[in-house]
């Protein structure tokens, strides 16, 4: 990476407004411990502060485990690319995010993958991380098909 | 990919850049308009209220609000194990091994900050009054509302209420009795707005950071916007209890373009009291 | 002859003047005004108020008499299915909570009391006019003082499949004469909106009419439309008093809620 390039994006991160969260990420989350699973969504809690969602992975052991996820206020997704229906129970996903202090199987999520169309979306709620506006892979763009 | 030196050098360089930015920012005087760099757009007007007062509106083509920047402090802490201070604070800011605690304060603000703030009324949904308003995230609007003589707070964050400054020159009361956002009466200096506030409970945090504070609180907030998408917020603490002076802190709270108030209830789902654990030996 | 012509002008100015309502002698003082004409609803340049009790304690359907006390609990619960006309679902959810003392109440931990019901729970309101945008605010002393943001640039709802159901809804506002009309959607159903737990779901709409015929009168009629939960779309109303000179006092549902999770109720709050 050149130079001007490095000044030009660490001057960009500064600018950007972060993600918000209403709480110290650094109380709850770890940011040493990032994570990434796959999975199937068995539960969506659409509410405030925070969205949940719950997904049923498959650990290196072969045993499932239950995993949750935190993302940001369903207004704040909604203004970026999610909607109420964006993911439906049975969905499978792709999550990266950072995993919580209290050993739980939990997590912030910081981007979601739905494996069925290829979008991805950014879902942090975390303190000094931006929202990523998401990027949309494969055949199409937009929302998943209504169901 | 560049060397590390390299690297190194550069990351100094982008941060002293945007330090020296923040630091022009902060320096000019409230009202004042910019003039635009060559090649850049021109800096837009700051709207007016019909009494000449500084408007901290948009426009009807303009909509948006202030986003209160969560990770800053009124304190700068510069520890070696402290996050870094926030690029949004004030230059001015104390770094917090001059903030003039007394010892019980001080102890209570270590053990806030070593348990990362887990503690917080406001994850609990409390009110939040002082400072904390204007690091709440999710947008505040400001409406100055002339025929009331009133200045009013409208933060979408917990617990979705309504702050109230008055402006009809009344006198402080002398024995408020405490609440959560205390009794405030304002005026205006020039083009900066002016707040002095008494009555507060110690139920609660008068910033994210965790500065302690006691009922004899009384604080001064400063708000002015030295352009159209920056408000600069001071507050001035004089709280004999907790601390042995006066002393000020604040930040620069950006203006969010298109932002509306929305739909927000604390008390929905809140699973952060339990999962807030702090660092785990 | 020219008595009767005489009576004829006579009348027809008595009735010109009930039409305008807050001019003829009989009404309060006039109804406030912005400098564009438009209704004030909140106190006149340099006054103080604030909209404080109801005519009535609780919400009921319009023309039935029944006994319900301001807390909205029924003196007799076989006066259940004449409050509103429910589903049958909906009226044993309805005498459910009703003789459960209305313990299930999602304002004890500190849920909004959104809807009608704000305006029957005790700590009073303000109905603002943004300065700056196309927006009304209503805000609250009760509950835990929250407002509520109506629009009033005719926008339209969003799709409830698509945005979450939230505890205030989506208000859309507009002017009709003198009336100012809120018409709202894409409410959730995990709060009461009535103090004696009226049920609703998802499919709730409502319609507000705020009007105020007299500077010490508000004048609220609402229509409840929800096909999921009543056979039919159905009215309220009531009046509200102003409390002139007047100031909201600050008190939160959160003051009390933590000492609430010590008591009988268990689980409720944290």
């Amino acid at each position: 990476m050149s130079r001007t390039a490095l000044i030009v994006g660490t001057l960009g991160s500064t600018l950007m407004v972060s993600a918000q969260a209403h709480h110290s990420f650094r109380a709850q989350y770890d940011a040493e411990k990032p994570i990434e699973v796959t999975g199937y969504v068995t539960k969506i809690d659409w509410m405030n502060p925070h969205v949940y969602f719950y997904i049923d992975v498959v650990n290196a052991q072969g045993k499932t485990e239950s995993w949750a996820f935190e993302m940001g206020p369903p207004h704040m997704l909604e203004q970026r690319g999610w909607k109420r229906n964006s993911m439906a129970i049975g969905d499978e996903l792709e999550v990266s995010g950072t995993r919580a202090r209290d050993g739980s199987l939990s997590a912030n999520a910081r981007t979601v993958k739905l494996r069925a169309t290829g979008q991805i979306l950014g879902a942090a709620s975390s303190e000094g991380q931006t929202i990523t506006q998401g990027t949309t892979q494969g055949a199409g763009s937009g929302s998943p098909p209504a169901r | 990919m560049a060397s590390r030196s390299v690297r190194k050098r550069c990351a100094v360089a982008a941060v002293a850049a945007a330090a020296v930015a923040a630091a022009v920012l902060s320096l000019l005087p409230a009202g004042a308009q910019p003039a635009a760099e060559p090649g850049e757009p021109a800096a837009k007007p700051i709207p007016r209220n019909a009494d000449g007062t500084v408007s901290f509106a948009g426009t009807k083509d303009d909509v948006g609000n202030w986003e209160g920047p969560p990770g800053t402090s009124l304190a700068n802490n510069v520890s070696a194990d402290a996050l870094a201070p926030n690029r949004l604070n004030l230059p001015t800011n104390l770094s917090v091994a001059d903030v003039p605690f007394q010892p019980w304060a001080r102890e209570l603000y270590d053990q806030r900050q070593a348990t990362f703030t887990k503690d917080d009324p406001h994850t609990r949904c409390k009110p939040s009054g002082g400072a904390r308003l204007f690091h709440t995230p999710y947008g505040f609007e400001i409406l100055q509302l002339a025929d009331a003589q009133e200045i009013m707070f409208l933060p979408v964050g917990s617990p979705h209420s309504w702050r109230v400054v008055h402006m009809d020159g009344r006198a402080l009361p002398e024995n408020p009795a405490p609440s959560w956002y205390g009794m405030s009466v304002g005026r205006w200096e020039g083009d900066t707005l002016v707040i002095d506030t008494v009555g507060f409970n110690e139920r609660f945090w008068i910033s994210r950071e965790g500065v302690p504070h006691t009922a004899q609180l009384r604080t001064t907030e400063r708000i002015s916007r030295p352009r159209f998408e920056q408000l600069r917020y001071e507050i001035t603490i004089d709280d004999p209890g907790a601390y042995t002076k006066p002393w000020s802190g604040g930040w620069n709270i950006p203006w969010s373009a298109g932002n509306e108030p929305f739909d927000y209830l604390c008390q929905d789902n809140n699973l952060d009291p339990a999962r807030m654990v702090g660092p785990q030996e | 002859m020219r008595h009767c012509r005489v009576a004829a002008l006579l009348l027809v100015a008595a009735l010109a003047g009930c039409d305008r309502g807050s001019d003829s002698a009989d009404a309060g003082r006039p109804t406030p005004r912005h400098p564009d004409g438009q209704v004030r609803f909140d106190s006149e340049p340099g006054g103080r108020g604030y909209w404080g009790q109801a005519s009535v304690g609780s919400l009921f359907e319009k023309g039935v008499q029944v006994a319900i006390d301001e807390n909205g609990l029924l003196a007799n619960i076989a006066d259940a299915p004449r409050v509103a006309p429910f589903q049958p679902w909906a009226l044993a959810l309805y005498e459910h909570r009703q003789r459960n003392g209305l313990k299930d109440d999602p304002t004890r931990a500190c849920i909004a009391p959104s809807g009608p019901r704000h305006l029957h729970t005790a700590g009073g309101f303000r109905i603002i006019r943004d300065p700056t945008y196309d927006r009304m605010y209503v805000l609250f002393g009760g509950g835990n003082r929250n407002w509520r943001v109506v629009f009033m640039d005719g926008r339209q709802p969003p799709n409830p499949e698509e945005v979450s159901g939230t505890y205030f809804g989506h208000q859309a506002g507009h002017w009709e004469g003198d009336t100012l009309v809120v018409e709202s959607s894409g409410y959730n159903a995990r709060f009461w909106f009535s103090n004696g737990g009226l049920p609703h779901t998802e499919a709730l709409r409502l319609t507000e009419r705020f009007s105020r015929p007299d500077f010490e009168t508000l004048k609220y009629e609402v229509t409840v439309d929800d096909p999921l939960t009543y056979t039919r779309p159905w009215t309220a109303e009531w009046t509200v008093d102003w409390v002139d000179g007047g100031e909201i006092a600050e008190r939160f549902c959160e003051d009390h809620r933590d000492d609430l999770a010590q008591s009988e109720l268990g689980s409720v709050g944290e």
